[in-house]
């Protein structure tokens, strides 16, 4: 792989986590709470709630 | 059949019929069990734990009846009496009461109540009774007051009260399948029960109920329920989501609490006398005690663990082996996660040819993702010993302990469960102050919670303490002493900040501590493994998503624009970058704590989480090395220098990073739920500034004094 083909997909790499990063921070968050082992609903309860 | 005079059908809409699933509320005082069977009837994995106060929100779940039928089950937080003198137990009381637009009020109610201390159940089942739903009682814990000698008739207290009661051990799933026929019933028995009101303040209940259906729309027989609840203790305690009362109605409890409190009579506490003297005729009834009362196991186990000195000395016992555990036992995995992922990167670095995304994948996701996984043992052993107390029943002794210190700086022994919580995370830590009844004491505890070191600290602490002290000349001992010193720090830190806020800011006369020592259990091994697991996986999670996401990036900011010279060094280079100058801006400010604008640039991404801090050490020293080989981050903090050649990590450099993030609110996630909690934005600014500005302070009184010490 070229010098300038891995600088292209590094910078692809990079863009695509900033935008996810972006996305992922002003995404409405249901619950906040630190995933589960607070006692914050927890993935699987969701679910259950949602049907 | 007839109906007693107090006892009326549902109404209509809330009856389940076959189009509806019926709702489900599972109600009791504080540990007896209501989660275990909660989570035994949905199968769901709710948090357990054997201390009172473990649910404090309402929990949602599906159960199956025995014909396949979906019932909805509503876990409530637990309470002594419908009475609500905290907000998780306004929670129990307002979802009853059908005072919550986000929640159904329950078709039919769970009581489940604690064998081995039957009469003091009976209060909270009294008031609901009261309500007039179909209502099945479950005897847990069975076994273990059989043990204690209390035998227990279920048929003979079915008779008395005239609804369906079910012996059961949710522990051991023993009783399910009879709960789950008499959950599957299309009718349930209404309530028998007579309680008979005091004469003197049946007129009040009258006037109260005429005004709760007439202008609060209840049904008659919540609104005769929710009177006499009125009377009681006068609805002092409110939370967000709960309807308020109608002016009229708050009128008339005005008017008839001006009227007793003229007539010098406490009827309020006749009222609660009287529903005692129906719970111990009921009693009389229907246990057996087959021994005399005598110090139980647990008592003489407490003899020793709350003693004032033993208690003491053990408490701190347990922690040395925390800390002696994470510094010994977890070495072996960890050198062989660090030598599974340094392999990785030597390979992906032999097989790619020179270049940005080679230069990417080992120093940017490698060694960022390396940096905070290797530390993953450590944490998992902290989740071990967390879970440890919580299942034998210790962590309401160290709250017991605790009461005392706790006492001198104005909170009392219940604020120490979230601050003992927060020593895992501060998250579930701050959500546990809804137990704590006094809004002030539940404020303080909030603000000072984030100050207990939590896991994602660890990493940070454990590599300062790498590059501080050598590990093949120092001994084990030395780090557990300085790991112990940076947690006492955190809780010394806690307890003066409570103390300076209850004198200034949220001033209140001490409070009296009244809290439940569970009887102590035998750890439930299956039980921590699941939490330790869950634990694990939700920090690979943050390390596969967050961090790897920050280290990415924070690869692209020390590695862009690149020096105009080709052949800049390292240092070079990385002084150029975006991370670079951005670092140098802050540098001014951080440089009397010791600190250089590459450690800035690690306080600022890990104001995300503090464990970024790590992984953001490895991308930017990694980068600057530009080694072949992926080499242990202490090695290359050690051999970091100044532009002047001084070295950057000095000891005094270490330790006082080390007190950096003891006091330094870095954690988004936390302040997010100080907001929810506080219902304001107020706080968790006032939390940062505080929580920052003494991390500032602290660290420049260490730094510099320690220069001027020679240090």
């Amino acid at each position: 792989m070229t010098a300038e083909l891995q600088t292209l997909i590094a910078l692809a790499v990079v863009a695509t986590t900033a935008a996810c990063l972006v996305v992922r921070s002003l995404a409405k968050h249901k619950n906040h709470g630190c995933g589960g082992e607070c006692a914050c609903p927890t993935t699987e309860l969701k679910s259950k709630i949602r049907r | 059949m007839k109906l007693p005079p107090h006892i009326s059908l549902p109404e209509k809409k809330r009856v389940a019929g076959p189009e509806r699933s019926p709702v489900y509320a599972m109600v009791g005082n504080p540990n007896c069990g209501k989660t275990t069977l909660f989570n035994a009837l949905t199968g769901l994995r709710q948090k357990v734990g054997n201390y009172p106060g473990v649910t404090i929100e309402k929990k949602i779940g599906e159960a199956y009846s025995q014909h396949g039928r979906p019932m909805k089950v509503i876990d409530l937080p637990g309470a002594y009496s419908l009475a609500a003198r905290s907000p998780d137990e306004a929670v129990l009381r307002d979802v009853l009461l059908g005072r919550r637009a986000d929640t159904p009020q329950p078709d039919r109610i769970i009581c489940v109540v604690d064998s081995s201390n039957l009469e003091r159940n009976l209060y909270l089942v009294h008031q609901i009774l009261d309500l007039g739903r179909p209502v099945i009682v479950v005897l847990n814990m069975m076994d273990v007051a059989t043990t204690a000698g209390h035998l227990i008739d279920p048929k003979k207290l079915e008779e008395s009260l005239g609804v369906t009661v079910i012996p059961c051990e949710a522990v051991h799933h023993k009783g399910l399948v009879e709960l789950r026929l008499a959950m599957s019933r299309a009718d349930l028995p209404l309530a028998r029960h007579r309680w008979d009101v005091p004469a003197p303040i049946a007129p009040a209940v009258a006037d109260l109920q005429a005004s709760l259906v007439q202008y609060d729309t209840r049904s008659p027989l919540v609104a005769r329920a929710e009177a006499l609840l009125l009377l009681t203790d006068f609805d002092s305690v409110r939370v967000a989501g709960s309807t308020p009362l109608s002016s009229r109605t708050i009128e008339i409890l005005a008017s008839w609490r001006k009227r007793w409190e003229g007539e010098g009579t406490d009827w309020s506490a006749t009222l609660i006398r009287s529903r005692y003297e129906a719970i111990n005729r009921l009693c009389a009834d229907v246990i057996r005690r087959t021994r005399e009362q005598g110090p139980s196991v647990s008592d003489r186990i407490d003899a020793v663990l709350v003693h004032s000195i033993f208690g003491w000395l053990f408490f701190g016992a347990v922690m040395a082996a925390l800390f002696f555990s994470i510094f010994t036992l977890a070495e072996y995995p960890k050198n062989w996660i660090d030598d599974h992922m340094t392999a990785l990167g030597g390979w992906v670095q032999g097989s790619m040819a020179v270049g940005d995304l080679r230069d990417l994948l080992t120093h940017g996701v490698i060694d960022g993702v390396k940096g905070i996984v290797v530390f993953l043992p450590q944490i998992l052993i902290l989740f071990f010993f967390v879970g440890l107390l919580e299942s034998t029943g210790y962590m309401a002794r160290a709250a017991f302990l605790m009461d005392r210190p706790m006492s001198k700086v104005g909170l009392h022994g219940k604020s120490f469960i979230p601050l003992l919580g927060s020593y895992a995370c501060a998250i579930p830590g701050i959500m546990a102050t809804r137990t704590i009844e006094n809004a002030k004491d539940r404020l303080v505890t909030i603000l000072v919670a984030p100050l207990m070191s939590c896991s994602a600290r660890l990493p940070v602490y454990l590599l300062m303490i790498a590059t501080l002290l050598p590990s093949t000349t120092v001994a084990t001992t030395t780090k557990v002493g300085l790991m112990l010193l940076m947690y006492a720090i955190g809780t010394l830190g806690a307890f003066g900040f409570a103390w300076l806020f209850k004198r200034t800011l949220f001033k209140s006369a001490p409070p009296l501590m009244i809290m439940e020592l569970p009887p102590y259990q035998r750890p439930r091994l299956p039980e921590i493994t699941r939490q330790m697991i869950e634990r694990a996986w939700l920090f690979l999670k943050n390390a596969g998503t967050i961090i790897l996401g920050i280290s990415i990036l924070l690869w692209f900011f020390s590695t862009y624009p690149k020096h105009p010279d080709p052949s800049a060094t390292p240092d070079a280079q990385i002084a150029y970058s975006l991370a670079g100058r951005a670092g140098k801006i802050l540098e001014p400010v951080i440089k009397p704590l010791g600190f250089d604008w590459r450690i800035g640039v690690g306080l600022v991404t890990s104001f995300y989480a503090r464990e970024v801090f790590v992984s953001s050490m490895a991308v930017i020293f990694g980068v600057e090395s530009k080694d072949d080989n992926t080499a242990a981050i202490r090695d290359a903090l050690r051999s970091a220098k100044w532009p002047d050649g001084a070295v950057l990590f000095t000891p005094l450099v270490c330790f006082t990073l080390m007190v950096y993030y003891v006091f330094a609110m870095q954690c988004m996630s936390t302040v997010a739920v100080v907001k929810r909690e506080t219902n304001s934005w107020r706080w968790p600014l006032f939390q940062i500034a505080y929580m920052t500005g003494t991390a500032w302070v602290v660290c420049f009184v260490i730094y510099q004094t320690g220069r001027a010490l020679g240090f």
